[in-house]
């Protein structure tokens, strides 16, 4: 038996070597390239050659945001609907990344199998999205990134503030505690290019303008109020002494809110997105501020950029680095939340 | 007919109305981009099910494989991008780490006698915890780095369209439907799992086989690991959560029964290609996600209570022409 248990494993072990080795084998992009026209000059030629009116042609896009059930996706697939929504030869169809790579590569596989026009994308991983990314754009598909990047030159990316936040935070944060404090962070799921850049920002004011902070802990909430609330608990039966809290969106500090309320303590916690049960936590005084971005102007921008994309042609052969457009920052506190109007809230 | 033969027909009589179904329902579903495009989402799971398979059969589970795919492709990355090491020897220690987890989960069923169920569970949470101390990390914070090495990435390629993930999913279908039919190994997972005490008494050593079934599904993973990071172009802490289940699924709808004993891995591929069809299949129809789960949720089910019925009718119909047979000869019942 011990023979043709090693004979598998080697059989195994050799097939792997020989497909490896083998010539003619593709990469997925290449691939998809090749189906768009041959050479990247010819899928290029195509492009714009073939470019649908996007305001009459029948015109195909899709939504994958990394989890659907979250408020933010809701405003931004809200924002999106309500724009694609005057033009008749839009079809546009929202799906479900359940905060998994593995799941969002899949449904990227079948948008661009099915020929989307364009396709949006929160990445729930910038590095594990960058390969289907790069499929898509390669088949002549643009994928405009919402909030969330691939970490490859793609067709756009309508971004909420991602390092201006932290710093806006740890500026407030810095002055109220008059530079000296201990705090802890409940950040992003690894990777996620938002979660890294807010936490750059926050850093960088602290070290240059509030040495005196110190930061106690981080660990990741993977975007989600229960986890959070699990980390947050953990924070303060190990901590005795906790100022603030810095949550990379709002559901986690909504988390960390309920379980500092539970254990009684006083602390300021911050969040980053503005959406309305955050203004509520925050009116309530269970959470101090967040840095609002107005998402469905953020998905509407998204939709604008997807017609912009298929009417021009532009994909990301056109372009040597990923456009960004930035949404205006808000800081908000009880002080100014009147600002953040019934109709503004998501 | 015999059973074994009426099963696999039924298995593929359901794949083939599950296609008919959405390719009359759907847009865009009989098309060859799309029929590759399921034989390479089956694949990955269909890889690790013919491991689960045996395992099985020998009427024991593995719920670790989601956690060593995520350890594997981890440690996979990481080797590539902290220590350069070139994309072969990268592959043949993905491989061997897969197998040393099977291993691993060998030893703790068959000489620390913990039960399948709980001790492919711990060892699940093991596994799932190595992805965290193998991360990528910057400046302490764990970092997914993207995966440029072409020996890596080619494993996500194709050939003429065609999948390498698929092409070694139907040759490894191949080698371990004939290890389960024509080797000894294949008729000791068998014995094993039908009547393990009757196994051990007849000379057969059932914690080896045991032992060996875990092993061949670790290197699966291993195996699958591969492909996995090919296809994303990274390896990400969630990945492999939950894919256990797919693959259960897969092995159980092909026919696979968990009182061990029964099942093959031509069903197991079915199976998987059953799994990737109803994935494939509902995403076209553009539905809310709890539609979309209480789909596959409910055809899952049918399927599954549909095996069961038929797995006890074929018992009485067994019993029933055994005794027909022993009253025809003037025996006893």
């Amino acid at each position: 038996m011990k023979k043709k248990m090693m004979a598998f494993l080697m059989v195994g072990a050799m097939a792997i070597g020989m497909l490896a080795g083998c010539g003619g084998v593709k990469t997925d992009s290449e691939a998809a390239s090749d189906a768009a026209g041959g050479d990247g000059k010819a899928a290029e030629e195509t492009a714009a050659a073939t470019g649908k009116d996007a305001y009459s042609d029948e015109i195909k896009i899709g939504f994958l945001p990394n989890v659907i059930g979250d408020s933010c996706a809701a405003a931004w697939a809200e924002g999106m609907e309500s724009y694609l929504g005057n033009f008749s030869n839009v079809t546009f169809n929202v799906f479900d990344g359940k905060a998994s790579v593995d799941t969002e590569n899949t449904i990227m596989e079948q948008m661009i199998n099915e020929k989307y026009d364009a396709i949006i994308l929160q990445a729930t991983d910038a590095a594990g999205l960058a390969a289907s990314t790069d499929k898509a754009e390669a088949a002549g598909i643009p994928v405009i990134t919402c909030n969330l990047d691939a970490d490859t030159i793609h067709t756009g990316l309508v971004s909420g503030v991602d390092v201006e936040a932290g710093e806006q935070i740890a500026i407030r944060i810095g002055e109220s505690l008059n530079g000296k404090g201990k705090i802890v962070i409940i950040s992003a799921t690894p990777g996620a290019t938002k979660g890294e850049n807010i936490d750059k920002g926050f850093k960088a004011v602290l070290e240059e303008k509030y040495p005196g902070i110190e930061i106690l802990d981080e660990q990741s909430g993977e975007w989600l109020t229960e986890n959070a609330n699990t980390v947050m608990n953990d924070f303060l039966t190990k901590y005795q002494d906790i100022d603030a809290v810095l949550c990379h969106n709002d559901a986690m500090a909504e988390g960390a809110a309920e379980a500092a309320k539970a254990a009684n303590k006083e602390i300021q916690i911050w969040g980053v997105d503005g959406e309305s049960k955050m203004l509520d936590y925050i009116e309530q005084g269970l959470c101090t501020g967040t840095v609002y971005t107005d998402c469905q102007k953020q998905g509407a921008a998204c939709a604008q950029f997807c017609m912009y994309a298929i009417g021009s042609g532009i994909t990301a052969k056109n372009l040597s680095a990923t456009p960004i457009v930035k949404m205006a920052p808000i800081v908000v506190t009880k002080e100014n939340l009147s600002e953040i109007t019934e109709d503004m809230r998501w | 007919m015999r059973q074994e033969n009426m099963r696999r027909l039924i298995s593929v009589a359901s794949l083939v109305i599950l296609a008919l179904v959405f390719g009359f329902t759907s847009n865009g579903f009989f098309t060859a981009t799309n029929i590759l495009s399921i034989l390479r989402e089956c694949a990955i799971t269909g890889i690790i099910a013919i491991g689960v398979s045996f395992v099985i059969i020998t009427a024991g589970i593995d719920l670790s494989t989601g956690a060593i795919v995520g350890f594997v492709s981890m440690l996979c990355a990481n080797l590539l991008y902290q220590y350069a090491l070139p994309a072969g020897l990268v592959m043949f220690i993905s491989i061997l780490a897969g197998t040393i987890c099977g291993v691993l989960n060998g030893f703790v069923v068959t000489k620390l006698r913990v039960p399948e169920f709980i001790a492919t569970l711990s060892t699940q949470y093991l596994f799932r915890s190595l992805v965290f101390v193998f991360a990528i990390r910057q400046m302490g914070v764990i970092t997914n780095k993207k995966i440029t090495d072409p020996g890596i990435l080619i494993m996500g390629g194709s050939i003429n369209g065609i999948y390498l993930v698929t092409i070694t999913f139907f040759a490894l279908a191949i080698l371990g439907q004939a290890i389960l039919k024509k080797t000894k190994l294949g008729t000791y997972i068998y014995a094993t799992g039908a009547n393990r005490k009757s196994a051990d008494l007849s000379g057969i050593n059932t914690d080896k086989v045991r032992w060996a079934v875990f092993m061949i599904t670790g290197f699966l993973c291993g195996i699958a690991s591969i492909f996995e990071i090919g296809r994303i172009g990274s390896a990400t802490t969630d990945l492999g959560t939950g894919l256990e289940f797919e693959v259960i699924a897969a092995v159980v709808i092909g026919g696979c029964a968990f009182s061990g004993g029964r099942g093959d891995i031509f069903g197991t591929a079915i199976g998987a290609i059953f799994m990737a069809v109803l994935q494939n299949g509902i995403l076209k129809y553009n539905l809310p996600t709890a539609a979309q789960l209480i789909i596959k949720g409910a055809v899952i089910v049918v399927m599954i209570v549909f095996d069961s019925v038929y797995n006890q009718y074929m018992q009485k119909r067994i019993h029933q022409k055994a005794s027909e047979e022993a009253q025809a000869a003037g025996g006893e019942v």
